[in-house]
């Protein structure tokens, strides 16, 4: 245990450095792949028009303070009265997001789309390592571990005597899988790693539940308290004007 | 002139004026660049040689740096740009970490180890 292993220069040859170059490789290979399926859905006009008024709602909620109290009323009323506001949903109309899901193929099949996209690379890449490179120690890693780590770091070796921080090159694989995220959002730009949350951060906004988005909004909207800020931007602008005329 | 100075203050801080997407993207900056230290910091260490805890230490001192770079580049007035302090200082700083040990450690093997 305490004498260091002698590695072979011929696997860091023919082992660590194809094993890191394929995935990175393989990374970008994944990247324009997704890229070339990704369809841009159609979307419906009363989602959009549910979004866009989400948004508008926002906006008002952002910059109340900015706009008098009387206009301020005047637009919360245009936006959540009770009887024909943009953001009041009618009980009945509710739709049940589960049911709009299966009315809509188009988004489960985005989906399986992205997410087949993501798993068969991994799957292939993995058994690729399997079955070449099996039982090498491949790497060792340059601080010391406690024994927890044996089974996440030797993943494919079965000698309980080897130093916990060699590595095999299964668990190699492990490690760039994970590490390399960070050089991807690199050179990939940033669409590579926001993608995914954005999509489904536009899911929860737009289409899957949107009359409660709406009914959000407008609780929102209902419990601001306005208070006119330009009032008080004239001390601001005395304190500035008064550094200028000094 | 202190008190009303004062003042001003308070209304910005009472009333957030800053357009999101600036925001978002000074923060991306932030990222990508913590990111790309990290990894070159990683490949440093590993060609150095750094062993156990001291690579890490090494980590930890980049990291301060680009800290202190970040700051002298949004001029040392954080507010400017950020919504707080703590965003030049701690984000991107687990993300890179993973990343920094991923290239630590390929360069200490390619360098030191065969």
């Amino acid at each position: 245990m305490a004498e260091d292993l002698v590695l072979d220069t011929a696997i860091r040859d023919w082992v660590l450095i194809p094993l890191s170059v394929v995935m990175v490789l393989i990374g970008i290979l994944r990247y324009f792949v997704s890229k070339l399926m990704r369809s841009s859905p159609t979307p419906d006009a009363k989602m959009v028009k549910e979004g866009q008024v989400v948004i508008r709602a926002r906006n008002l909620k952002a910059g109340a303070n900015f706009i008098p109290p009387k206009s301020f009323r005047a637009r919360r009323f245009y936006f959540s009265n009770e009887e024909n506001g943009l953001l009041h949903v009618p009980k009945d109309q509710a739709q049940n997001p589960q049911a709009q899901m299966f009315s809509d193929p188009n988004m489960a099949m985005d989906m399986m789309k992205k997410n087949l996209s993501m798993i068969i690379p991994q799957t292939l890449t993995f058994a690729w390592v399997n079955f070449f490179f099996s039982g090498f120690v491949a790497a060792k890693i340059p601080f010391p571990l406690t024994q927890r780590f044996r089974s996440m770091l030797q993943n494919g070796i079965d000698l309980s005597t080897v130093d916990v921080s060699y590595v095999s090159s299964r668990s190699w694989y492990f490690l760039n899988l994970f590490g390399l995220r960070g050089l991807f959002s690199l050179i990939l730009g940033d669409e590579n790693a926001i993608d995914d949350t954005q999509r489904m951060m536009q899911m929860g906004g737009f289409g899957f539940d949107a009359s409660k988005s709406l009914s959000a909004e407008k609780d929102g909207l209902d419990i601001i308290q306005h208070e006119w800020a330009l009032p008080r931007f004239e001390h601001r602008a005395e304190s500035v004007l008064k550094k200028l005329v000094r | 002139m202190g008190s009303s100075e004062k003042r001003s203050k308070d209304i910005m801080s009472d009333i957030p004026t800053f357009s999101a997407e600036n925001l978002q993207n000074n923060l991306k900056v932030i990222q990508n660049s913590r990111t790309f230290l990290s990894i070159i910091a990683g490949v440093l260490a590993g060609i150095i040689g750094f062993n156990g805890l001291t690579g890490f230490v090494f980590y930890f001192v980049v990291m301060l740096i680009t800290s202190v770079g970040l700051m002298a580049k949004a001029g040392f007035s954080a507010d400017l740009y950020f919504d707080s302090w703590n965003r030049v200082l701690f984000d991107g700083f687990l993300g890179g970490l993973m990343s920094f040990v991923l290239f630590w450690t390929f360069a200490y093997d390619l360098v030191h180890i065969f």
